[in-house]
This record gives C-alpha cells, structure tokens and sequence, in this order.
C-alpha cells in the first residue's frame, strides 16, 4: 500500500534488481514485500518510493551495499531537511556543510519520475547525512533536468546519474 | 522471359519438395535461379539495448527519439499493451505503466548493425544493407536450415534475434521474413505458399504500397496481396506506374527489383527532422535550418557531391506544409552557397508567418560528383575544410555558425551528435 503525503517529490522511485542484493539484506531488513517483476519472464526487481510507508534507499556505502532511510519524510523533531532530495546547488553553496554529508551512489537500474520508468545504466549519485541518534539517512542529489529528461518526464529537475546522460 | 523464369521456378520447387532429389537439387544449384534471403531485427533498437543491458529482456521496453518525447521502437511486451510506434511517452505511460524507457544511442545500434552485415556478408557473395536493420542477400540455398544457421549465428555473435525470409524476389522475401516474426524463418518453396502468404495480406503489408496507393487500389476493389497479384499487370501499371508493376512481377515471383551491393547514386541528399516542441520564433527556427545545413555540407562532402539547387521544405502543426526551390549560382557543395540559398527560402517557406514550425528537410538537389562541376575563380571558401579539419580532431560541432547558439538545448545534449541519417550506405532510409 503506498502513501500519498501531497509531498513535491523529484525523483519518486528506484528500482533494483533483485539479483544485486544479498539474501542477508531481505532479513535484515524485510525487502520481500518490495519484490515485483515487469513480466513473466522479466527478472524480478525491488520498487523502494518516498511514497512506501517505510521509505528506504539501497545504497553502496564504503562499498557495500546496504538499505539506509531515504531523507527525512515526516519526522518533525529531526534537525534533518524534511525531504528526500538533495539539490547539488546548494550542496555546493555549503547549505548542507553542518550535517557533514558524504558521497554516495544508489544503485539503481531504474528510475520513476511522473509515471515514466527509466533506464539507469550504474546508478545514481546521493549523499549520506545523520541525524540526533547518529542513524543514516540517504538524500538523492538533484540537478536541473536536460532538455531530453524534461521532455520525457515533464520534470525540471533529475537525479545525477553515474556516467550517463539522459 | 517470364514464362522460362516462371518454368525454372517451379522445376526447382519441385526438385526441393521430392526428397530422393535434394543431392541432386544442391549440386544443381548454381543452375537454379537465385534466391533471395531477407535478414530483419525483431525490434532491433530495444534488442540492441538488451545485448547491453540484459536486464532488460522480458520487460516492456520502449525506445525513445531525438526529442525525448515520441517512441521510435518498442518490444513486444510494449506492443502488446497497445503503444504503436510514434506514440508520445504520455500517452504510452498510462497504456503501459510499468513500461521502461530508454533514450536513443544511434552510435551503439550502428556498431551492432554492421556486425550483422559482416555476419551475411560472409553468408553469402551479394548482400545489401538495406537499413540500419535490414539486409537482403542472395543464395542458392533452399532449404529452411540455412537461414536458420544464419540466425542462430547472428544471435550468437552480435545477441540480437532476427527473422529471416528466402524467396525468389525481394519483396516476397520480406514478406515471408515479417510473416516469421518474431525469431522465425522461412522459405518460400513452391507457388501454393506463395499464394497462402499472399492471402488476406492487406496490400499495405509490401514494402512501396503506402497509404495513398493503397487508397487508390482500393477504389478497384484491390485490399489484399493476392488480389493485387492477381490483377492485370497492364492494369496495375497504368494505375500505379512502373514501381507498382515491378511490385506486381515480385509478387508474382519474378525478381525485377535487384539486389544493390553498392548504395545506389543519390537523387538528392536531405537533411532535417523534427525541431522539438513547435515553434514560431524565428531565431530558433533559422539555427535549425542552420544546422541542417551544416550536417548537409557534411554529407555532401563525405559522398563528394554537389547540387545545383537547394529545396527548403517546412511542416506546420496548424497549416499545410509549404516547399520551395532555389536555383544555385553553378554546382555547389559550401556552407556559405547554401545557407544563403536556405536563408533566402525560409521567410518565403514560412507563410504565413505565425505558423507553427515542428519539421523541416533542407534537400540538394541536382545532384552531381563534385570532380564534374565548373569551377569559378572567384570561388574562395576554404571554410568548410577547416572546419572540418577541426572538427574531425576536436568532435562533431565543436567549431560550428554562431546562429546555431539559439540551440543549447540540442548541442547540449551529445546524443544529438549522431542520428539515422549519420549512419551511411544504407540503400534505404
């Protein structure tokens, strides 16, 4: 069941496929219910949206992979920005310097942005904050959207992807 | 002639069927007459994507054009779900939502297309590269394992599965390779087969029957490839001129269109497109026709050729389409000769002024070798090779007209570098 919070969300969704993530991670952090396939005879995938009632974000982080929380949706009492997006131009105007982020990548195989699933070839680039009890939180870095991207999604912003362009 | 031809026809249809005879029908196959093997791509950009990326086989897929709005190629899960080519990604998205898109990379489905002709080049000694992802070639084989061969190989070494169709004339063979799809073969052996394809095939299945032929075989109660076969060939060529009747002898099983090994001479070089999103401000619109000239100097160039005449056509979304022709002074091939031709062209296309610009094609015509023109003294343009030199070194479009600067948009974006048309020596589009 998802969650419609009227949130302004960039980038809403990212899909995985269910091959890259080790069986530990399902356990440790009950990913069953976000499998779903495309096809019977595509491969099966994990769907994580800012919309989910609980909303995470694989990410690879020292170089593992691992499921943090994505941004900060709801909690009120977190000095964290309520969002789940991280714009690069203020990354780069020292707006995010007091939370000490650190580069990431979500590693992603596709993207939703306004009901269009996108390809994503490696992955996208986020960066990684914590907040008072010293918990991760994954926000996805944001760029103004290529002409291309606008077109297709109607969006005037989009993630940064690895070494691709859209 | 026909009436030999149609006689060997059916003597090596019939030494095919009767088994004891296949040795001798191989060993005498080069007296036989040649057939033609068809090799297309079952949706051959979102295959070439999934030879990169496999992840994406099983799923919906769908490919998108130069402007991220319109698909230009879909699998067959997307097909399924009811988006036809051409479709606008909103509309698709509501038809397909768990469709997946992709955005063009004409360089990558160039690399994979001349391994498949490498691959029927070594099949057999005649082979055209009909498009990007279409060939036809010839054989003397008959029998359905070796197009399967060939498929097999193709799908081996290069990942993307094709249908492949053999038949005594071109247009059959692409017929039979469209009936086979997809991933299918098959081989056109006797004339009750040629007929049972040919049955209830609406006429706009053969390649030359378009919309407006179609219509006007229509109106004599022609709608199928049988009965158009069956019509009066007299009949068919007054109605549909000599293109049509060469389509009536191929359905009929007599080769008339020839396979091209070589790309025939041009009859004119177009270059153009869709600009995007319509537009009625004439910056923008001029930096198109600007860099549609750019990319034809390049192509003259490469084919070294030039024209005696430019035609700028322009496409509207809320008036007719509007073309014209301008003379050049003597045969020319130089960006400042034809822009100024171009520049001159479009305020005179473009009537009336508040239409909105969505397409456009900036065509040479008259064409002839650049060895064969009248020079002039008082020709002094060493621009276009310095630029090229540049370019060649530096990239695509790096060194380009200033009035190309209305489109960062385009330039932006390096997938606009190379496009279908950038993709030389197909014999069609």
């Amino acid at each position: 069941m998802n969650f419609n919070f009227g949130l302004i969300t960039m980038c809403k969704g990212i899909s995985i496929l269910k091959a890259r993530l080790k069986q530990e991670l399902f356990e440790q952090y009950e990913l069953e219910h976000r499998i779903t396939t495309r096809g019977v005879d595509a491969q099966e995938e994990l769907h994580f949206m800012y919309t989910d009632p609980v909303v995470q974000l694989p990410v690879i982080h020292d170089g593992q992979m691992v499921i943090y929380e994505w941004g900060n949706r709801g909690n009120k009492e977190s000095k964290l920005p309520r969002t789940g997006w991280c714009r690069l131009e203020s990354l780069e105007a020292g707006k995010w310097r007091w939370l000490s982020p650190e580069k990431i990548i979500i590693p992603a195989d596709f993207g939703l942005e306004k009901s269009v699933w996108f390809q994503i070839n490696e992955g996208m680039q986020g960066v990684l904050v914590h907040d008072e009890q010293e918990r991760p939180h994954a926000y996805m870095l944001t760029r103004p959207a290529s002409h291309y991207y606008q077109t297709m999604t109607r969006h005037d912003r989009m993630p940064i992807l690895i070494e691709q362009e859209i | 002639m026909y009436i030999i031809l149609e006689g060997r026809e059916s003597l090596s249809w019939l030494l095919i069927e009767d088994s004891p005879w296949r040795t001798l029908s191989s060993r005498l196959s080069t007296y036989l007459p040649t057939m033609i093997g068809h090799v297309d791509a079952d949706c051959f950009y979102v295959s070439a994507e999934r030879v990169r990326y496999p992840h994406l086989r099983g799923m919906p897929v769908g490919v998108l054009g130069n402007h991220g709005a319109c698909i230009i190629a879909k699998s067959y899960e997307m097909k399924a779900a009811g988006v036809p080519t051409g479709m606008p990604i909103w509309e698709a998205t509501p038809l397909c939502p768990q469709g997946v898109f992709v955005k063009r990379d004409f360089r990558w489905y160039e690399a994979l297309s001349r391994k498949m002709l490498a691959i029927v080049q070594r099949a057999s000694p005649r082979v055209e590269f009909y498009s990007i992802d279409e060939q036809f070639f010839s054989t003397t084989e008959r029998t359905i394992e070796f197009p399967q061969r060939l498929q097999a190989e193709i799908l081996r070494q290069v990942g993307v599965p094709v249908s492949i169709g053999v038949a005594p004339t071109k247009t059959l063979a692409k017929l039979i390779s469209d009936s086979s799809k997809p991933f299918g073969c098959g081989v056109l052996k006797n004339d009750s087969e040629r007929l049972a394809l040919l049955r209830d095939r609406p006429v706009t299945d053969i390649t030359g029957i378009a919309r407006r032929s179609a219509k006007r075989l229509a109106e004599h109660g022609i709608h199928t490839c049988e009965e158009f076969a069956k019509s009066d060939r007299a009949f068919i060529r007054w109605l549909l001129t000599k293109r049509g009747e060469d389509l009536w002898w191929e359905l009929n099983g007599t080769p008339v269109i020839p396979i091209q090994v070589a790309r025939p001479q041009h009859k004119f070089v177009s270059r153009g497109g869709s600009i995007g999103k319509a537009s009625c401000d004439p910056q923008r619109v001029g930096a198109f026709v600007v860099r549609n000239v750019e990319r034809l100097v390049e192509a003259l160039a490469h084919y070294r050729i030039c024209c005696d005449a430019l035609i700028l056509t322009l496409l509207f979304t809320n008036e007719p389409e509007r073309s014209l022709r301008s003379s050049l002074l003597g045969s020319r091939a130089d960006f400042e000769a034809l822009l100024e031709a171009a520049m001159y062209l479009l305020p005179r296309v473009w009537q009336p002024r508040s239409a909105y610009v969505h397409y456009m094609h900036v065509i040479a015509d008259g064409l002839r070798p650049l060895s064969n023109r009248q020079r002039s003294l008082f020709e002094q343009s060493q621009l276009v090779d310095i630029k090229r030199k540049i370019n060649n070194r530096m990239g695509r479009f790096v060194l380009r007209s200033g009035a190309t600067l209305p489109l960062v948009d385009v330039y932006g974006d390096a997938a606009n570098e190379y496009d279908i048309c950038d993709i030389y020596g197909k014999s069609c589009f």
